[in-house]
Order: C-alpha cells, then sequence, then structure tokens
C-alpha cells in the first residue's frame, strides 16, 4: 500500500510534462493491449472460418465427384445425381454454404473440359444455383450485380444475354465492365455489337481487358468494324482503331480516312497511326496537302507514317522540311532522305548550322 | 492392388486432385497425391512412382523444379506429364526442356489425361 502511495506522491509532485508523458504513455499501453485482444479474437475467427469453409469445401467436392460419376447412359440423371442435387439445393439456401458451392464448382469448372465441364454447368442449373444469380441481378446494390454478371461469364450462361444487355450503359463502370465481359466472352467477337449501343466511356483498361478476352478464340474473324468508326462514343471509335491494326481491317480504311477530319485530336493521330500499320497510301497526299493545318502531334505521326511507307515522291516534301522547328520532324525527314536518296541528303550537310540540324545530322550520317 | 501402378499427382486445386484420384483409380492405379512441390519431391522420394503428373505453378516449389529434381538429382526417368494453364508457354518449353515427357493444357479433358497415361506405361 505504501509503494501505492509513493507513486501516487511521485506522480502529483512530478512537473506536468510528466504528468502528461505519463499519462500518454497509459493511454497508449491500454491501446495497444485492447488490440492485441482484438487482433487475437480476429485471428481466432478466421482462423475458424477457415476450417468452416474447408470442411464444407471437402463435402461439396465430394458430392460434385460423386456426381460426376453417378450418371449412367440409361437416364438423364440417375437416383444417385438426384440426391446429391437435392443435398446442394439445400444447403445452396444458406448464402455462406452457396458461395463455397459455387466457388468448388468454379475451381473444376475453370480446369477441365470436355464432359465433365458440361456436367458441371448442368449441375450449377439443376441445383438451383443460376436464380441464386439471376436474383442478384435485380439487386439495388451494384457490387451484387457485378458479382452475379461474373458468375454468369464464368458458367457461360448464354440464356440471360438479354437481361445483361440491359445494364450496358449503367452508371457503375464496374457493372459495365463485367457486362462487356460477359458478352465477348460468350458471344466473341458478335458479342462486340454492344459498341453500337455504348453511350458511355470505354477506358483503356477496359479495352485491354476486351482485347485479351478476343485473342484467345480460334475464329479471328471480327465482324463489320465501320460503323463503330463512325461512333458518336469517341472511346468505341479509338478502340475500333485498335481492333482495325490488331486485325489488319484494311477494307475498312475510307471510314479510317475519314477520322482524319475528327474533331478530336487523339482520335486524328490514332487514325493516322492506324493508317500507316495498314499501309494506305492514299492517305499520304490528304495529310501532304493538309499539313500545315495539322496539329503538331499528327505531323509528327504523319512523319512516322512516312518512314513506314516513303516513295521517291515523298522527296520534295521531306527537303522542305528537314530544317523543320521540331526536332522530332527533323529527325524523321533527315532519316527518310537518307533511305530514299543518300547523295541528297549528303548534301545537306551545310544547310543549317542550327546546333540540333547538325547533331541529328552528324548521328544520322554515322548510323 | 500391390502391383499398381504408382502415380504422384502434384497439383494445388484440391478439386481437381480429387477428381482425378477418383477417376485414375477406376482405371487401377494406385494415386499419391501432392498438394505442392515439396510434398511431391518428398512423395516421389519415398515411394519411386512409375509416373509423376505436376502442375506448373505451385506453391513452394513449381513443378518445373520437381521436374528438374526428378531427372538431375534422384537421376530417373520416370514418365513425367506437365499440367500448365494458358499463356504459360515459355514454361512449357523450360518443362520440356528439363525432361518432361507430355505436356496438358489446362483445361484439359480427364478422360484425355488417362490415354496419355496409359501410353506412357505401356
Amino acid at each position: 500500500m505504501e509503494s501505492y502511495q509513493y507513486l501516487i506522491d511521485y506522480f502529483e509532485n512530478s512537473p506536468t510534462i510528466i504528468k502528461v508523458v505519463w499519462v500518454a504513455s497509459s493511454i497508449f499501453i491500454i491501446i495497444i493491449i485492447l488490440l492485441v485482444i482484438y487482433l487475437k479474437y480476429l485471428r481466432g475467427h478466421l482462423r475458424k472460418n477457415e476450417k468452416i469453409v474447408t470442411k464444407h469445401q471437402k463435402e461439396y467436392e465430394s458430392y460434385l465427384i460423386s456426381y460426376l460419376y453417378a450418371g449412367n447412359e440409361e437416364e438423364e440423371i440417375s437416383e444417385e445425381q438426384q440426391a446429391i442435387i437435392d443435398k446442394l439445393k439445400s444447403c445452396a439456401v444458406d448464402e455462406f454454404k452457396r458461395r463455397i458451392i459455387v466457388s468448388t464448382l468454379l475451381r473444376l469448372r475453370n480446369e477441365i473440359s470436355g464432359e465433365m465441364a458440361e456436367a458441371i454447368q448442368k449441375l450449377y442449373f439443376q441445383s438451383g444455383l443460376i436464380s441464386y444469380a439471376l436474383s442478384q441481378l435485380k439487386s439495388k446494390k451494384w457490387y451484387i450485380v457485378a458479382k452475379g454478371i461474373r458468375e454468369l461469364t464464368q458458367f457461360h450462361v448464354k440464356e440471360v444475354h438479354d437481361e445483361i444487355v440491359n445494364f450496358v450503359n449503367h452508371p457503375k463502370k464496374e457493372i459495365r465492365k463485367e457486362v462487356q465481359l460477359y458478352l465477348v466472352t460468350l458471344f466473341h467477337f458478335e458479342g462486340l455489337k454492344f459498341l453500337d449501343v455504348l453511350q458511355t466511356h470505354l477506358s483503356e483498361w477496359d479495352q485491354i481487358q476486351l482485347l485479351e478476352v478476343l485473342q484467345h478464340f480460334e475464329n479471328q474473324e471480327l465482324p463489320n468494324i465501320k460503323p463503330w468508326l463512325k461512333s458518336t462514343n469517341d472511346s468505341v471509335v479509338t478502340f475500333a482503331l485498335k481492333l482495325a491494326k490488331i486485325y489488319n481491317q484494311f477494307e475498312a480504311k475510307d471510314a479510317i480516312m475519314q477520322l482524319l477530319a475528327h474533331q478530336q485530336k487523339v482520335i486524328r493521330v490514332d487514325a493516322i497511326n492506324a493508317l500507316s500499320h495498314l499501309q494506305v497510301v492514299e492517305a499520304k497526299d490528304i495529310l501532304k496537302n493538309n499539313f500545315d493545318k495539322l496539329s503538331l502531334e499528327e505531323q509528327i505521326t504523319f512523319f512516322k507514317l512516312l518512314e513506314n511507307m516513303y516513295e521517291t515522291s515523298d522527296e520534295p516534301f521531306l527537303l522542305d522540311h528537314v530544317t523543320h522547328i521540331n526536332f522530332e520532324i527533323k529527325l524523321s525527314a533527315l532519316k527518310t532522305l537518307k533511305i530514299l536518296n543518300i547523295e541528297k541528303f549528303k548534301s545537306l550537310n551545310e544547310i543549317s548550322d542550327e546546333p540540333d540540324y547538325v547533331k541529328i545530322f552528324n548521328f544520322i550520317e554515322h548510323n | 492392388m500391390s502391383d499398381a501402378k504408382k502415380i504422384v499427382l502434384a497439383e494445388d486445386n484440391s478439386t481437381l486432385s480429387r477428381l482425378l484420384k477418383f477417376r485414375l483409380e477406376k482405371e487401377g492405379y494406385k494415386l499419391l497425391i501432392a498438394a505442392d512441390g515439396k510434398e511431391a519431391i518428398e512423395l516421389i522420394e519415398q515411394h519411386n512412382p512409375d509416373i509423376i503428373l505436376t502442375d506448373i505453378m505451385m506453391p513452394f516449389i513449381s513443378g518445373l523444379e520437381v521436374i528438374s529434381h526428378v531427372r538431375n538429382k534422384l537421376k530417373r526417368d520416370t514418365p513425367i506429364i506437365v499440367f500448365s494453364a494458358a499463356g504459360q508457354e515459355e514454361n512449357i518449353i523450360k518443362a520440356f526442356n528439363l525432361g518432361a515427357n507430355d505436356f496438358m493444357g489446362k483445361p484439359f479433358s480427364p478422360n484425355e489425361l488417362v490415354i496419355r497415361v496409359k501410353r506412357l506405361l505401356r
């Protein structure tokens, strides 16, 4: 008791700063103790949860494997299979268990092909799991709708196409992304028809994901991209230009050339790049005649195009621009000129004493 | 059953492992399941299987390391079939260079796997 009194006296007689330090330290110690207790509880809870998940997962794995091997040729669904379907149906009522069933089915669905993959698909329908995914589409919470669409994509449920298409212009970008992936994953290039009605922005990341999915299909035949090149949605036009380049859509060259007069600079630049990739020679004259009206970025891209498809007739145009104020244009003009006419190139040695020009000339001459 | 040919299956997807175990045991093989490369190596060293089926991407020790261990350290010519997801062409080439005998891209048909196992054990 005396020692406690000593501590109290010590605290009371201490300077204010020391008191503050003691109080702050005590508060921190209490917070740390509470956090440790909470973390211990959380860890225990997570481990318990993990054990329950593992237990259920094993149970559903057994059901699934028994189902896959319980079929016979006489009946569409054997008695044993029907018993498993009933068990899964009753388990699926609980959302927690339903999530584990779905993940178990998917874990196998993604790894195997052939009859068994089809059987898993069938089980997804028979056990009524699909109705839960469909009901998620009616949810007011956007992330539940997105999860529902993703599940339908993973199980290749083509039958709900019309319901999914309704979400194409949904205000939430996450839902739009899932819709786009659903359409392209299940309907391949035909699924791209959502671009006809897309009014919202198709982000760069969305475009990359769509292209990634498309490249896996055996049939690489693209539908007509011209309507997308004429879309009022600029992001659709940008995506269509990417498709034109990747899938060498030479037949769309006229529609691409029209984009040279598009009001958005970024689309005009992308159009020049696409024309360069497709080697559309006709584009050169149009761009040459309007060269002074082009933005600097378009001019630079045009010179890249010339590097890609130069002709002897381009020589005068290149000569006019070897002393252009822009470094990249100067470099590109001299580089192309050297390939076209080395003698002419050498004769340009002293036409300018501007440091950049001299540097570029010397670099190209020796490389 | 003691004459049954032994197969070590290294696969971290427990559902797929159980399915393949069920399928291959129906064909009369004895299956030893490993959930990762480390367990696979232990099973291979202990049981000297007749064939090894391994996924390439696994925790702790990859399928490539399992192949390398069997061929270079244990100096065994046990047939090896590797599984790999799409887009891992580089790993498949590495697996063949290390001594794998066959390859199956995921998703694959379990029935096709049985045919390939039978062919390699002939």
